[in-house]
C-alpha cells in the first residue's frame, strides 16, 4: 500500500457512495478488493463511518432554526451598538482629559493668588473687630474677577466630571 | 421598527454586502434542516460528547449567521455554505480542546454515563467509538471528513486549515491506524461470540 493509494480506490469510493457497494460491482472489481488492501481497508472504514454518521444524525436533537436566527440577529445588533459605542466612549475619554488639563491649568494660574490669600490670613490681627469688610482679601479687591472666574470653573469641572463618571458607569 | 432603522449608519461601511445578502428566515430554515444533523453527527463522533456537540452545532449557526465578512451562502451556493459551516465548527472544536479542562463531576449530563454503558446496543458505536477514541483528535476530524462527509483532500485542507498535501499523509496515517483498531475489534468480537 502506497501514499497514492490504489488506482481503482475511486471506482469502489464511487460504488460506496451510490451505495452499489457489493451487490451491483462487477465479480473483476470484487476479486480486486479480496486482494487489495487499500480498497479493503477503504471499504471497511466508509461503510463503518456511514452508518455511524447515519445513526448520529438520527440520534440529534435539533434546536428549532428561528431560535438561533433570532440569536444571530441579537449578536449582530449588539455587535453594531457596540462599534457604534466605540467612538463615543473615546470622545468621553477625551472630554475627561481635556477637562483635567483645564483643571490643572486653572488651579496653576490661581496658586500665586493663594499666597496673598496666606499672606492676608497671617497679616489679619485676633484682637481687631471682625467685620465683613475685614474678611475681603485687600489682593482680591484688587483683582477680583480672578475669584469669580475660578468657582464657576470649577463648579463646572466637577459637575461635568460628574456626569462623566455617571455616563461611563451607566454604559458598563 | 427594525435596529437597522434605528442606527442607519452602522453597516455603513459594509451596506452593500448586508444588502446582498440572500438568506433570509425561510432560506435560513431549509439550509438548516439540510446540514444540521450531519454537523450534529460529526460533533458528536469527533468530541464523543454529545452535550457538546449540541453547544457547539448552535454557536456554529449563530457565527455562521452573524459574520462579518459574505458567507458562501452568497457565491458558493450550499455546498461552500457547508464547508464553510464545518470550518466554524472544527474551530470551534479545536478551541475547546485547546482550553483548560475544569468540568466537575456535577456538570457532567447524565446521557454520558448512559450513553457509556449501552455502547454495546449499537454495532457502530460499539465498534466505531472506542477506534475513534484512540485516535488524536486531528486524525478522527480528517477520518470523519473523508470517510463520513466524503470531502476531498482539497475540502478538507480548507476546513482544517492545513495544507492539502498533509491531509493526503495524515489521512493516510489514520486510516492505517483505524483500519488495524477496526480489524482488530472485528476479530475479539468474533472470538467472543
Amino acid at each position: 500500500m502506497t501514499l497514492s493509494g490504489c488506482p481503482r480506490e475511486r471506482e469502489v469510493l464511487d460504488l460506496l457512495a451510490r451505495g452499489h457497494w457489493p451487490q451491483a460491482c462487477s465479480t473483476d472489481l470484487r476479486a480486486h478488493v479480496d486482494d487489495c488492501r487499500s480498497c479493503a481497508e477503504q471499504i471497511l472504514l466508509t461503510e463503518a463511518f456511514q452508518h455511524a454518521r447515519a445513526e448520529a444524525s438520527s440520534a440529534a436533537n435539533l434546536t428549532s432554526p428561528a431560535v438561533l436566527w433570532w440569536r444571530a440577529q441579537l449578536r449582530r445588533r449588539n455587535e453594531a451598538v457596540e462599534r457604534v459605542g466605540r467612538p463615543i466612549l473615546g470622545a468621553q475619554i477625551f472630554a475627561l482629559f481635556v477637562m483635567l488639563a483645564m483643571a490643572i491649568v486653572c488651579v496653576a494660574s490661581q496658586a500665586r493668588h493663594g499666597q496673598r490669600w496666606m499672606a492676608w490670613f497671617a497679616a489679619m490681627q485676633p484682637s481687631e473687630p471682625l467685620h465683613i469688610q475685614a474678611l475681603w482679601p485687600s489682593g482680591l479687591l484688587s483683582s477680583g474677577w480672578n475669584l469669580m472666574i475660578l468657582i464657576p470653573v470649577l463648579a463646572t469641572v466637577v459637575l461635568l466630571g460628574g456626569a462623566l463618571v455617571y455616563l461611563a458607569s451607566e454604559k458598563q | 421598527m427594525s435596529w437597522e432603522s434605528i442606527l442607519p449608519n452602522v453597516f455603513a461601511g459594509d451596506a452593500p454586502r448586508v444588502a446582498e445578502r440572500p438568506m433570509d428566515s425561510d432560506a435560513f430554515a431549509g439550509f438548516y434542516e439540510r446540514s444540521a444533523r450531519p454537523l450534529w453527527a460529526y460533533l458528536a463522533r469527533v468530541s464523543g460528547d454529545q452535550a457538546l456537540a449540541d453547544d457547539l452545532m448552535q454557536e456554529s449557526y449563530v457565527r455562521y449567521l452573524s459574520a462579518a465578512g459574505p458567507t458562501p451562502a452568497l457565491d458558493g451556493g450550499e455546498v461552500a455554505a457547508r464547508r464553510y459551516l464545518f470550518r466554524i465548527a472544527t474551530n470551534l472544536l479545536r478551541d475547546h480542546w485547546r482550553r483548560p479542562k475544569q468540568a466537575s463531576i456535577e456538570e457532567i449530563p447524565e446521557e454520558f454515563f448512559a450513553a457509556a454503558s449501552n455502547s454495546a446496543q449499537s454495532d457502530s458505536r460499539a465498534i466505531l467509538g472506542p477506534a475513534l477514541a484512540q485516535l488524536r483528535p486531528r486524525d478522527r476530524q480528517i477520518l470523519w471528513l473523508a470517510h463520513a462527509e466524503g470531502y476531498s483532500h482539497r475540502e478538507i485542507a480548507e476546513i482544517t486549515g492545513l495544507a492539502s498535501p498533509s491531509i493526503r499523509l495524515l489521512l493516510f496515517r489514520a486510516r492505517r491506524k483505524i483500519a488495524r483498531l477496526l480489524k482488530l475489534k472485528q476479530i475479539t468480537q468474533r472470538s467472543d461470540a
